[in-house]
């Protein structure tokens, strides 16, 4: 029963894992940048709404909407801000990196000074466990996250194959010579890109934040799972990332089976470095040794 | 104030150690860790242990850490010689976070997180060293003899290779450089440095715990050797005093709650790697931008 | 050809497929002795590759290179160079942040250890060597100024200066003349010539027809991965079929 417990947990976290892990590798796949702020937007998305609909008791729908437009227009603005420019000086991977590492920091960091360095959670009747099986308990946002993940991922297709824009990016992430082709900009797909890939953290920001709790640390975390998922995936498979996303919070979740809750962060990443000796070209990717 | 002051220039020479190492690999090899801090965990444990259970010599301690350090450090070398960029700072990433938990949950060695306490102080030929001047003056001197080796190798025909390799590895290859042994020495004499610090860490606080060797002071150090210009010699050294002298600096503004200034200092390096990457990605000694490598 | 002049690069039914290209098919040529062969054929006939493969950047599907009639399957990239193979690069491939007098000198330091054998004696010997082979090819006042930082030509140059400071027997050179002023490529086919006569074996990738024509002792032609023609430049050159098929655009 246990078992069965920690798979619902598991899938559950890497339904929420998978759609984080799509959008910073939707990012990566059509810019090339290494966006590992992504964890700071999925912190600042979850704050906005514990803000409105916990402590100034705004209705959800208002908070929901609150959060995505914060996290759209935060990963807009890192790229047009901070990207851009060091693009334009054809700044290397690793000076795009640390940029990036830096904005993660400061927002860490100003998230903490704002609420504080501990845990608060949204509290909602959705996230009360209910007795499934004798023994077996599983919250309403259980169900929620896997719904999500779902409704997320065939919006997500459908843009990506029938939108012009979703074809671009597609087109960006394969080649990018293509994208003159199209007639493009790219420096504006690059927007899209940056806009779509935060969206998708939104789900993730308030389900963890109905669950597990949110706290300023937590973007680190996220930036962790999503860079692995990313790589275990196969860098540039969409597809890859939301396996990979999905795989992690499984093994993270069935690792507590045996191992005690502090090894649950190592167990990840032990699968990750595997995966990187082994297998670097992940499920679906590219291979890339040298 | 003297006691203070001389506390500062202690922990300024052990952290210049580091960013130095650091450096070697990341300036120069184009090496990305962060996993630094696990190496300087490995060391101060390494060194704790054997001064309790074997001997506080400090040659015999110093010795014994970096040979631990370096032999683990090809944990790091095996991912460095498959993969690049993206896929070895994950790595790195892993190996820390694996390391802090390892260092947070073997108690029969580390003490888990209450740490490991009591050690003695180091002996120089027999001699206990408890005076702080002296102590200072050791930390000094390891400073300058692990400045001395790296540029020493820096400048000479390894360097070379090393900085060959960074800027087309490809080429290096073709023209009968030995990348996997070029990179994995890197990785081993950085690694093994860095456990000089360990060890001086050790015995300066008499007591260490996890909390100095995770993921928070990786990513510390990574912003010395950035800020301060990386493959530079000068710029890991400033970016330390920097970095260092900042909480110290903040804490004279009374204005500033106390309970802010790790965070307050953390924002300011953030912020400042932000800036300095969009206007100057070399750093504040160096020009050129780091990682020329697409 | 005749068969006193000793063979030093065999190449054995070489195969090498890209997915589902065959970049190189079953390709059989000997680069002999003291020999200045070209490479030519049409973009994407697979001269690069060929190069990929005696280098041991890639491994062959089918077939395999022999070095003084010892096979090379298997060595590492950076072994067989050790051998004396050098080469040059299309994209150059310089090392950018080092100096020109440091891109020379660590082509000749062939220990990947912490040092260097043989001490001060051999650092000075190697110093006077740098100099030597950047005054050949006219660097000398650039020895301290960046790799990035050289003009397009002094940069080909650099490229050229590195394979000299090999010491290597064979240069595999991918069209190391391309995009040269006319002094700059004259005093280029002045330096391969003397190189070649003190007994260096060259293989030259190159689409200049007038270089093909002056400097070739023999020609390889290359066309989809297979090889073609293989002969004296003149019975080559003279083929109406070859001359059609690439140098026709070029001959003008």
């Amino acid at each position: 029963m246990l078992f069965l417990q920690l798979l619902v947990n598991g899938i559950q976290v890497g339904a929420l894992y998978a759609l984080t892990a799509v959008g910073f590798s939707l990012i990566f796949g059509s810019t090339r940048i290494f966006h590992v702020a992504h964890g700071a937007t999925f912190t600042l998305a979850g704050y906005v709404f514990y803000e409105l609909y916990s402590v100034a008791g705004e209705p959800w729908i208002a908070a929901l909407a609150a959060a995505t437009a914060g996290a759209g227009i935060f990963g807009v603005l890192v790229d047009r801000l901070v990207y851009a420019p060091i693009q334009r000086h054809e700044g290397s991977f690793f000076t795009v990196f640390v940029a990036s590492f830096g904005i993660s920091i400061v927002v860490q960091n100003l998230v903490g000074t704002a609420f504080g360095r501990g845990f608060v959670s949204i509290s909602s009747p959705l996230s009360r466990s209910v007795e499934l099986a004798p023994g077996l308990y599983a919250p309403p946002t259980a169900a929620i996250s896997v719904l999500a993940a779902v409704v997320c991922f065939v919006g997500l297709h459908f843009f990506l194959t029938r939108t012009h824009i979703g074809m671009a990016l597609r087109a960006l992430s394969e080649n990018p010579d293509l994208v003159r082709v199209f007639g493009l900009d790219p420096r504006r797909l690059s927007s899209y890109a940056f806009a779509l890939g935060s969206l998708l953290v939104v789900p993730g920001a308030l389900l963890t934040g109905a669950t597990a709790g949110l706290s300023p640390a937590l973007g680190n975390h996220v930036m962790l799972i999503s860079l692995a998922a990313t790589i275990v995936g196969g860098v540039g498979s969409l597809r890859g990332a939301a396996c990979g996303g999905l795989l992690l919070g499984l093994a993270e979740n069935l690792a507590l089976w045996h191992l005690d809750p502090q090894w649950s962060e190592a167990v990840t990443f032990v699968v990750l470095f595997l995966f990187i000796i082994f297998r670097p070209a992940g499920f679906f990717g590219r291979v890339v040794t040298q | 104030m003297i006691a203070y002051a001389m506390n500062l220039a202690t922990l300024i020479a052990i952290n210049a150690i580091l960013a130095i190492t650091l450096n070697f690999i990341m300036g120069y090899a184009g090496i990305f860790s962060l996993a630094h801090a696990l190496f300087f965990g490995v060391g101060a444990y390494t060194a704790a242990w054997i001064a309790m259970h074997v001997s506080a010599d400090f040659f015999l301690t110093v010795s014994g850490a970096a040979l631990l350090a370096s032999l683990l450090s090809l944990a790091l070398a095996l991912p460095a010689l498959r993969v690049r960029e993206v896929y070895f700072v994950a790595a790195s990433l892993g190996l820390q976070v694996l390391g802090s938990t390892v260092f947070a949950e073997w108690k029969s060695v580390t003490g888990g997180i209450g740490g490991v306490i009591g050690i003695p102080p180091a002996e120089l030929f027999g001699i206990p060293l408890s005076d702080p001047h002296a102590f200072l003056a050791l930390a000094l001197a390891c400073l300058t003899f692990v400045i001395a080796v790296t540029y020493g190798l820096v400048r000479s025909s390894f360097g070379r290779s090393l900085t060959a390799i960074r800027d087309s590895e490809s080429a290096a290859a073709a023209y009968g450089k030995n990348v996997a042994l070029i990179k994995t020495l890197a990785v081993v004499v950085s690694s093994a440095l860095c456990a000089v610090a360990g060890a001086l860490y050790a015995f300066y606080l008499s007591f260490i715990n996890v909390e100095s060797f995770v993921l928070d002071t990786s990513i510390l150090l990574m912003a010395m050797v950035i800020i301060g210009g990386t493959g530079t010699v000068l710029g890991p050294i400033i970016g330390t005093v920097l970095l260092l002298l900042l909480p110290a600096g903040l804490s004279y503004l009374s204005f500033l709650p106390h309970t802010e200034i790790g965070s307050i200092q953390q924002m300011i390096y953030g912020l400042a790697m932000v800036v300095l990457m969009i206007f100057r990605p070399g750093g504040l000694v160096g020009g050129r931008s780091l990682g020329e490598r697409k | 050809m005749s068969a006193a002049v000793p063979v030093l690069l065999d190449i054995r039914g070489v195969s090498r497929r890209f997915g589902g290209l065959l970049a190189i098919n079953e390709v059989t040529m000997a680069l002999e002795a003291g020999v200045i062969t070209t490479l030519v054929g049409p973009n994407g006939a697979g001269k690069t590759t060929l190069f990929n493969l005696i280098t041991g950047y890639l491994a062959p599907d089918a077939g395999e290179v022999l070095w003084k009639g010892r096979s090379l399957r298997g060595m590492p990239h950076w072994a067989i160079a050790r051998l004396g193979i050098a080469r040059t690069f299309q994209d150059l491939r310089l090392f950018t942040h080092m100096s020109v007098e440091d891109n020379v000198l660590t082509v000749m330091e062939r220990s990947s250890w912490l040092w260097q054998p043989g001490g001060r004696r051999a650092e000075r010997a190697k110093s006077a060597r740098a100099a030597a082979i950047l005054e050949m090819t006219g660097l000398s006042d650039k020895a301290r100024v960046r790799a990035i930082d050289l003009a397009y030509a002094e940069r080909k140059f650099l490229s050229l200066a590195r394979v000299m400071a090999t010491d290597a027997e064979l240069w595999l050179l991918d069209e190391p003349a391309s995009g040269l002023d006319l002094p700059s490529y004259e005093r280029f086919l002045e330096l391969l010539r003397s190189k070649a006569r003190e007994g260096i074996t060259v293989c030259i990738i190159e689409h200049n027809f007038d270089i093909v024509q002056r400097i070739s002792d023999r020609i390889v032609f290359l066309d989809q991965g297979r090889l073609i023609a293989d002969g004296e430049p003149k019975a080559v050159l003279a083929d109406p079929h070859l001359a059609n098929l690439y140098f026709g655009e070029h001959a003008a």
